[in-house]
């Protein structure tokens, strides 16, 4: 349940300063009045461990704001801005008579609004370093045309729905535009309720006052991820999580699972949870039963939605759950903080409130019907931008799970790397990599020589510039395809070539794949009549796994680099396989 | 529940139950500008479970006002 409006007002009043890691910038431009936003936004703000700092533009002042470059909205340097145009006044009269003008009139309308909002994202773009959330346009039930609306050459409602499919267009343009779908939001809690006449007529507000905190809360979608602190890993009990009833008790034909009212309620549930696993949220399972009890529902049960494959930690066992859950996030390496937890028990819940309070605990209902709505409600998986590799996360951290179980089957690790069929395929940077090259020295910490942090359009420069090369390496074993997870970028000079980045994503390290792609850079050099490689390691708070590499690798050091000189031998591990593209 | 009135009106602009009184209104109560005072409005119709027309809205000057206004939607107020 959403605090009142007024509550947020009082709380944003009376808060206290914070000092927390992570802040953001928020603008908030509107052509209506959206008082009240900025308050939930400063309190949701502080209640995720954010510093809040905003700027609100006059009412109805955004063309101004964004159409001179020293307004103030300018000079407050945002991070985040949300933009909100009513379709009343953007419309003006063709609002309520979009029928006293021609068809091809409103067309033209149409094509002259969709260029006027082009214009002011253009202008931003070039004047701003924030990312821009514009609302899109609710289309009103509506129309003066009633029945035949639908039936009508370019209708009212097609007026706007074309404007919002352009948004949606423009947004494909420029990466750091984002469209809001408002409409959606108005059709998720309803016209009638979103828009109060009365107080349209009292103050030109839009959106009703008591629907104002939910607008925040959506909006925070978008402050989340852009400050980090969205969440990667879900982690479930069972017994009244996942199915109804106690497997230990009830037994594997006594739980609720399909079949009855109950049990559909828990398939859809598990539903729900395959489909964000799908998109790369990892899920673990933590639960207070008996291994064999418990793992034959998982694997046996015709209902059962989640499989053993779909968990990256598997926790059954009469062990404390606050201790599972810490052995949980050691063994996928997550932050406790990136964690959801779902359990039905309120017990477990302030257990793990208390021990862990950066994870967000859920309060389920006692109604398993609400579990997926609880679920979708959460605003916290969102990211800015998702790659193929983000998509595949679950899975992978899934499959790593098995191949932990393998090594821990082989005591010796060289039988284990020979077991896993590595095959590394290095790749030449192109228009399809670059996104995720970028993401990678964006957020790799631990295997990093230089921890060099590149935008996409950095990489994009590097890689049209011949004096550079950047590759990346794909990583795939017999349990599965690990994605592109390894990024090198070299410098070419002519005598020698300075590794300027080396990066490998903590999931893959200390199976050799590292060692085999410096070998394959110092192949290409070779080949090229290079003399020496030079390379750093700058050292960091966090890539202490890398430091040895260069010095094992054999490289020596001189003043500030590790230098190699290639009428060594290029040493290449045997385990696996390398294939260049 | 006259009691209620001023506890919601102590409660949306940030003052102390004990500087309200029925002449208490937007000329002595420096939060209550344009906006709070919809937030009032919003928060006496849920707790009230009434809903004020635009008329009532605009006509109110203080306290007194919108105890006149509640009676009108036959809300009981003990004074």
């Amino acid at each position: 349940m959403e605090k009142k409006l007024s509550e947020y007002i009082s709380m944003s009043k009376n808060m206290k300063i914070s000092n927390n890691d992570k802040s953001a910038k928020i603008a908030i431009l509107a052509s209506f009045t959206l008082t009240g936003l900025d308050e939930c936004l400063k309190v949701k703000c502080a209640e995720s461990s954010i510093n809040y700092k905003s700027f609100v533009g006059s009412y109805n002042q955004y063309n101004q704001e964004l159409l001179n470059q020293s307004s103030d909205f300018y000079k407050f340097d945002s991070d985040l801005t949300f933009l909100f145009i009513d379709i009343r006044s953007f419309f003006a009269e063709n609002f309520y008579f979009p029928y006293n003008i021609s068809t091809d009139k409103r067309k033209s309308f149409v094509n002259d609004k969709i260029n006027e909002l082009e214009n002011l994202i253009h202008q931003f773009n070039n004047n701003s370093n924030s990312k821009l959330i514009i609302a899109n346009f609710n289309i009103p039930s509506y129309s003066p045309n009633g029945i035949i609306e639908t039936k009508t050459d370019f209708s009212f409602h097609e007026m706007i729905e074309e404007i919002n499919k352009s948004l949606r267009e423009i947004s494909k343009k420029y990466n750091s535009l984002f469209i809001y779908d408002f409409n959606n939001f108005v059709s998720k809690f309803g016209e009638q309720n979103i828009f109060d006449y009365r107080q349209y007529h009292l103050g030109d507000i839009q959106i009703a006052l008591n629907f104002i905190p939910y607008l925040a809360n959506e909006l925070m979608g978008y402050v989340k991820p852009f400050c980090g602190k969205n969440k990667k890993c879900i982690v479930l009990d069972l017994d009244n999580t996942l199915w109804g009833g106690i497997i230990g008790e009830d037994g594997f034909d006594g739980i609720e699972l399909g079949h009855t009212s109950n049990g559909k309620a828990f398939v859809d549930f598990q539903k729900q949870l395959l489909s964000l696993w799908n998109q790369g949220i990892i899920l673990a399972l933590n639960s207070k039963n008996n291994y064999d009890d418990a793992i034959k529902v998982i694997k046996e049960h015709p209902d059962m939605i989640l499989r053993e494959k779909n968990f990256a930690s598997i926790q059954i066992n009469w062990n404390d759950k606050a201790q599972n859950l810490k052995q949980i996030a050691d063994e996928i390496n997550i932050d406790l903080n990136s964690i959801v937890f779902f359990d039905d028990d309120k017990i477990n819940q302030e257990r793990i409130k208390q021990e862990f309070p950066e994870v967000l605990t859920i309060e389920l209902s006692k109604d398993p019907s609400q579990y997926s709505l609880i679920l979708k409600d959460l605003n916290d998986f969102n990211v800015l931008q998702k790659t193929d590799e983000d998509r595949k996360r679950g899975q992978m951290y899934a499959q790593q799970r098995e191949r932990h179980e393998l090594k821990q089957s082989i005591s010796s690790l060289d039988e284990f790397l020979k077991q896993l069929d590595i095959e590394v395929k290095i790749k030449k940077s192109d228009e399809f990599l670059i996104p995720r090259i970028s993401q990678l020295t964006l957020k790799t910490n631990q295997f990093n020589l230089t921890t060099r942090r590149y935008q996409e359009e950095e990489i994009r420069n590097f890689s049209s510039d011949e004096n550079f090369e950047v590759g990346c390496a794909q990583v795939i074993d017999k349990f599965g395809d690990n994605g592109v997870t390894g990024v090198y970028i070299v410098k070419k000079d002519e005598k020698s070539w300075i590794i300027d980045t080396f990066l490998l994503s903590c999931r893959i390290m200390g199976r050799g794949i590292e060692d085999a792609i410096l070998s394959q850079i110092l192949k290409s050099a070779k080949e090229n009549g290079v003399e020496e490689i030079k390379a750093e390691f700058i050292p960091t708070q966090k890539n202490k796994p890398s430091e040895n590499f260069l010095s094992d690798y054999g490289f020596k050091k001189q003043n500030n680099f590790w230098i190699y000189k290639l009428n060594n031998d290029i040493k290449s591990p045997k385990h696996l396989k390398v294939e260049i593209e | 529940m006259t009691n209620d009135v001023t506890k919601i009106v102590a409660k949306i602009f940030s003052i102390s139950e004990s500087e309200i009184n029925d002449q208490s209104g937007p000329e002595t109560i420096e939060s209550w500008d344009s906006f709070n005072g919809l937030v009032l409005v919003d928060e006496l119709e849920n707790h009230f479970k009434v809903k004020f027309t635009i008329s009532e809205i605009t006509d109110v000057k203080n306290v007194a006002d919108i105890k006149r206004h509640l009676k009108n939607h036959n809300v009981e107020l003990d004074d």
